[in-house]
């Protein structure tokens, strides 16, 4: 072996062990999160997965016997995980369009330069920290059709008295309209901020062109806001497929079944009925279900990025 | 003075108790630790305990204070926990090797649960016993509120917060509407009759503004209190002698449409009333009867803080009569000492005290809490008010006796509950027909038993 050699196998050495060191700093940055992420985030799945697939010991209180997929099918058969499911679709299909087209909306109205914008914007996060328990509460008593102020407002416009908890339909609508008084201030903060960062050349052109109103809402911000709609309708997604404490603190999940969402049909079934397992296999599906349609609601955003 | 009888009783048992387990462990060897016993001034004990946020925290200002008149060296702290999480909070404690909480408060069907895990002591054991005041009589108890605390043969639990489903009517606005009183013989058929009068516009704006009637309606776990309580009237059962339900039948149908017809004479939103709503209304003057839990009698017609009404013008009574008896259901809240603590001496103490005639008399005249003792509800009650209250608890507890009316006994209760919750639920919006909605529970609630 020459010295050339031996120098080019030192100087090989000498970079691997930088490569590796190089590494090794990296990965101890990252330990620490991954460590939490581990414990945070899989363990509790693991371990409701492992509960899905045991009969729950309730002596113990953790997993017990192997029961295979049995509370799968348990819960595959019990109508009233297919009837939740079923609510909750209707909640997400009514809900989540509505919210996004209203944040949108609201949002190009008060985009226009206008004394007092900051002070309403301002007003528009107050429904976002409140407590959602809290929210449900006040809605309850506001919409009550004994006490509440609503209906007593719609009777001088000769409506109602409506029955907001007792009538399916309008029990439904009484979420939606909870849940969108919530959350629309959310969207049409993304949405104020994606209206100001749209480039103003392309609206000074439109306008050159002739361009009014509609035309340029709907041939020029649509078109440049489309990744940015579909990116909030997948983060709103998420949010509301949680759906839960609103309907825990205004419907009870009635009248019948009418609220009964998937996620608080879950929480009884595991924390009145003590059915652990059951409701830990439920969880898994709708974990499923939920990642599934996550993923193609992000192949679908990044198509419309592609397009637009 | 009995208290101090007690306590010296007490001591001695104490004492003799103490000196056998020295022996005991000085002959075995054994290293396990000793119980705190009732504390010194020194080295006072504390008793933890679970309890439902509704009334824990009123304990813990108004009870335990003269609890600690008697035992000053037992610091008891109540800690308050919603309803609905209650069960599941109280078992995962049981079940751990260390529990937090040395005394648990639990309500009517959960005792099987805490005793399947082995969560409590039997209060009547070798080991409570000698720790209990002579003058401690369990025979003096009336038998349906004791029986809350006892599971197969073992009494694990003894009622220190005694409640049953009771109706209450509004003297006022039945005299206003030109009705005789109910008494406790008037049947359902009487009640609908006199419900058609008791629906009123009373200021001429040709708006119906009292109704008859407002109670649970909502989906809710003690909504079928309600329908079960009208079905034992009718002679039904939920369970039949081999455990199997037994209400899927014609007595069930018809009593889950009585329940349903009470929401023709309800307020508008009925559907969505449950305890609170109900309450509300009937606090109010809205509404001439409610059937809700009888330990709300004192919010109701007693603390003008938090009604409208007076003892005079609120009666109560049982609900009416079906076609074999009056309805009524029970609910009462027991206490039981961990099988784990270490505090065992202390926490009997403090229950022995709780619900001894003392403790039942000041719990009573102080909180409103029910008593189940036969002799406090035979005595001279503190307050006025408490009278009536009194001889309808007496005839409420023979009732329930009579006629099972409590829900189901069994470690999977709570799971058919909630099953009974969403099918009384769903027939009561008319989203399915009384039979159907009936049936599907009986073949959910016969799965879930298993």
């Amino acid at each position: 072996m020459t010295a050339t050699d031996m120098t080019g196998l030192a100087g090989r050495g000498e970079r691997r062990r930088g490569r590796l060191k190089d590494l090794i700093t990296r990965w101890s940055f990252m330990a620490p999160s991954i460590v939490l992420m581990i414990l945070l985030l899989a363990y509790p799945i693991f371990y409701t997965i492992e509960i899905s697939l045991t009969r729950f010991d309730i002596a113990t209180f953790s997993a017990g016997a192997w029961v295979g997929l049995d509370n799968y099918r348990e819960v595959m058969a019990d109508y009233r995980f297919w009837d939740s499911l079923w609510v909750t679709l209707i909640y997400l299909v009514i809900a989540l369009p509505l919210q996004v087209a209203l944040g949108f909306g609201i949002a190009f109205l008060i985009n226009a330069e206008w004394a007092g914008r900051g002070f309403i914007r301002a007003l528009f996060i107050i429904p976002m920290v409140v407590a959602p328990v809290v929210a449900g509460g006040i809605w309850r008593m506001m919409l009550d059709p004994l006490w509440g102020i609503v209906n007593h407002w719609l009777g001088f416009i000769g409506i109602g008295p409506l029955d907001w908890f007792g009538d399916p339909a309008l029990a439904m609508a009484t979420i939606i309209i909870i849940d969108t008084w919530r959350w629309t201030p959310f969207i049409v903060l993304i949405a104020t901020a994606a209206l100001l960062a749209l480039p103003k050349d392309v609206f000074e052109a439109a306008k050159i062109d002739g361009a009014n109103w509609w035309s340029t809402l709907w041939s020029v911000a649509i078109p440049l806001l489309v990744p940015v709609i579909a990116a909030t309708f997948v983060i709103r997604w998420l949010g509301a497929v949680k759906m839960f404490d609103i309907v825990l603190a205004s419907t009870y999940g009635g009248p019948g079944k009418a609220t009964n969402v998937i996620n608080l049909f879950i929480y009884e079934e595991a924390f009145r009925s003590l059915r652990f397992a059951e409701s830990a296999a439920m969880a898994v599906i709708v974990l499923v279900l939920t990642m599934v349609l996550t993923a193609l609601f992000l192949r679908g955003t990044r198509a419309l990025e592609d397009r637009y | 003075m009995s208290s101090e009888i007690g306590v010296m009783a007490l001591n001695r048992k104490r004492l003799a108790a103490m000196t056998a387990a020295v022996v005991m462990m000085s002959a075995t060897g054994s290293t396990a630790q000793a119980d705190e016993g009732l504390g010194t001034a020194e080295d006072p004990v504390t008793v933890r305990i679970i309890a439902n946020e509704a009334f824990a925290n009123t304990w813990q200002t108004t009870l335990v204070p003269e609890f600690n008149k008697v035992y000053p060296h037992i610091e008891v702290v109540f800690d308050g926990v919603p309803y609905p999480d209650m069960l599941a909070k109280m078992m995962l404690d049981a079940t751990s090797p260390d529990p937090e909480y040395d005394a648990y408060l639990i309500d009517d069907p959960w005792v099987p649960q805490m005793a399947e895990v082995g969560a409590l002591i039997d209060l009547k054991g070798e080991d409570i016993a000698a720790i209990t005041d002579d003058g401690y009589d369990w025979d003096d108890f009336s038998a349906a509120p004791l029986a809350a605390g006892e599971w197969q043969g073992v009494q694990y639990a003894v009622p220190v917060r005694s409640n049953v489903l009771l109706r209450f009517y509004n003297r006022t606005l039945y005299e206003q509407a030109g009705l005789d009183e109910p008494t406790p013989e008037q049947t359902w058929d009487e009640f609908f009759a006199d419900a058609e009068a008791l629906v009123r516009d009373t200021d001429g704006d040709g708006q119906d503004d009292v109704w008859a009637i407002s109670t649970y309606f909502v989906r809710d776990s003690l909504t079928p209190t309600i329908w079960q309580s009208i079905l034992n009237a009718n002679g039904g059962n939920l369970l039949d002698e081999e455990g199997k339900p037994a209400f899927a039948n014609e007595t069930g149908a018809v009593s889950l449409e009585t329940h349903k017809r009470l929401l023709d004479y309800a307020p508008p939103g009925g559907l969505g009333h449950g305890f609170s709503e109900s309450l509300q209304a009937f606090r109010q003057g809205l509404v001439a009867n409610l059937f809700n839990w009888g330990s709300i009698y004192k919010a109701t017609a007693v603390d003008s803080a938090s009604t409208t009404l007076t003892p005079d013008e609120v009666g109560i009574q049982v609900l009416p009569v079906g076609t074999e008896n009056a309805g009524t259901h029970r609910g009462i809240w027991i206490a039981g000492i961990s099988s784990k603590t270490d505090r065992q001496e202390a926490s009997w103490a403090f229950l022995q005290w709780l619900t001894s005639r003392e403790g039942e008399a000041i719990n009573a005249a102080l909180v409103g809490s029910f008593p189940a003792r036969l002799s406090t509800l035979e005595s001279e009650p503190a307050e006025p008010w408490l009278a009536p209250v009194y001889e309808t608890l007496k005839h409420a507890y023979a009732v329930a006796g009579e006629g099972g009316m409590w829900r189901i006994r069994s470690p999977r209760s709570d799971a058919a509950q909630q099953i009974l919750a969403d099918e009384v639920a769903r027939g009561l919006a008319g989203q399915v027909e009384a039979e159907e909605a009936l049936g599907i529970a009986a073949e959910k609630v016969e799965r879930a038993l298993r």
